[in-house]
């Protein structure tokens, strides 16, 4: 698997496509390529980023950020 | 695209709410942007490492709309959603240790955590047929938010978030449709294949392309990538 290859697979894998047996090629490929690699699918997870932010946010539960402070409270306070 | 602020990190005190320590012009990255003395979202991810419950409470404010609107478009229940959405905030909390700044922002990782989330509560509750019934309707009722929403709100979205949304929306439908169900379902390519009635090669080579022109096109939004 060459460079570019390996960035079209980086791709599919930090969205968890890789099926079984590409996952597999993809690991060694992973080693063989390095830091160079690790630093490309860390940029790749700016998809996620990209997916999520190009939602229209939605309305959470005026209750729901009270229940959770609620419980972080709770938690400090254990 | 307008100046935002980046801060540099500071060591604060729990219970202090997180300011300011210096700025320095920003390059644009994807996130949106920031009121002028906002506090960075890095900034507010070390506060809660540090125990700091108002940096939990700034971060719930900026980004619980958008982890919802993910959580919504995975699971598509209202009630569910909300629940989740607690959960992944007290998750965010609980779990801030694993944060680390070196392998990406705090909101991709957020929403990495959010999304792994949402689908195992999808997968969990065997709902595949039900919320494919409702995202059915949905489609029916509304068009779909990633390809005809141009709403007035979204005219008021940040240029970069509109930016993001051209890129999207500017991929061939098919490209669209595989990209959607493998991130927001959770789908495998073969079962992207079998749902579709695609050739397994022709979902790969979707996948791969319409990841590549929205990779490429971030490349524009982002000096990093």
């Amino acid at each position: 698997m060459n460079f570019s290859e390996f960035q079209n697979q980086a791709r599919l894998y930090v969205i968890g496509a890789l099926e079984p047996e590409e996952l597999e090629e993809f690991e060694n490929a992973r080693t063989k390529f390095g830091k160079k690699g690790e630093d490309f699918i860390t940029k790749c997870y700016a998809l996620h980023e990209a997916f999520a932010l190009s939602l229209r946010p939605a309305k959470a539960s005026s209750s729901i950020k009270d229940r959770l402070m609620a419980m972080v409270k709770a938690k400090k306070e254990a | 695209m307008g100046q935002s602020k980046l801060i540099a990190s500071t060591r604060r005190k729990p219970k202090k709410r997180v300011r300011l320590a210096k700025s320095r012009p920003r390059a644009v990255t994807v996130a949106p942007q920031l009121e002028p003395g906002a506090p960075s979202d890095l900034d507010l991810m070390q506060g809660i490492q540090a125990g700091d419950a108002d940096a939990l409470s700034q971060l719930y404010d900026r980004y619980n709309g958008i982890l919802k609107a993910l959580i919504l478009r995975v699971i598509h229940n209202e009630a569910e959603a909300d629940d989740l959405l607690q959960e992944i905030f007290m998750e965010i909390w609980n779990q801030s240790k694993n944060f680390s700044s070196q392998k990406g922002k705090p909101l991709g990782w957020m929403v990495t955590l959010a999304r792994r989330r949402a689908i195992d509560g999808l997968r969990k509750k065997q709902a595949y047929a039900r919320a494919e019934e409702r995202l059915q309707n949905e489609t029916e009722q509304q068009p779909d938010a990633w390809v005809n929403n141009a709403t007035e709100e979204e005219i008021l979205l940040s240029d970069t978030r509109s930016l993001i949304r051209k890129v999207i929306a500017g991929l061939p439908p098919p490209q669209q449709q595989a990209i959607d169900l493998a991130f927001f379902k959770g789908m495998s390519q073969r079962e992207i294949a079998a749902k579709t009635n695609t050739p397994l090669g022709t979902v790969k080579t979707r996948l791969e392309l319409g990841l590549k022109k929205i990779y490429d096109g971030l490349k524009e939004l982002r000096d990093e990538l």
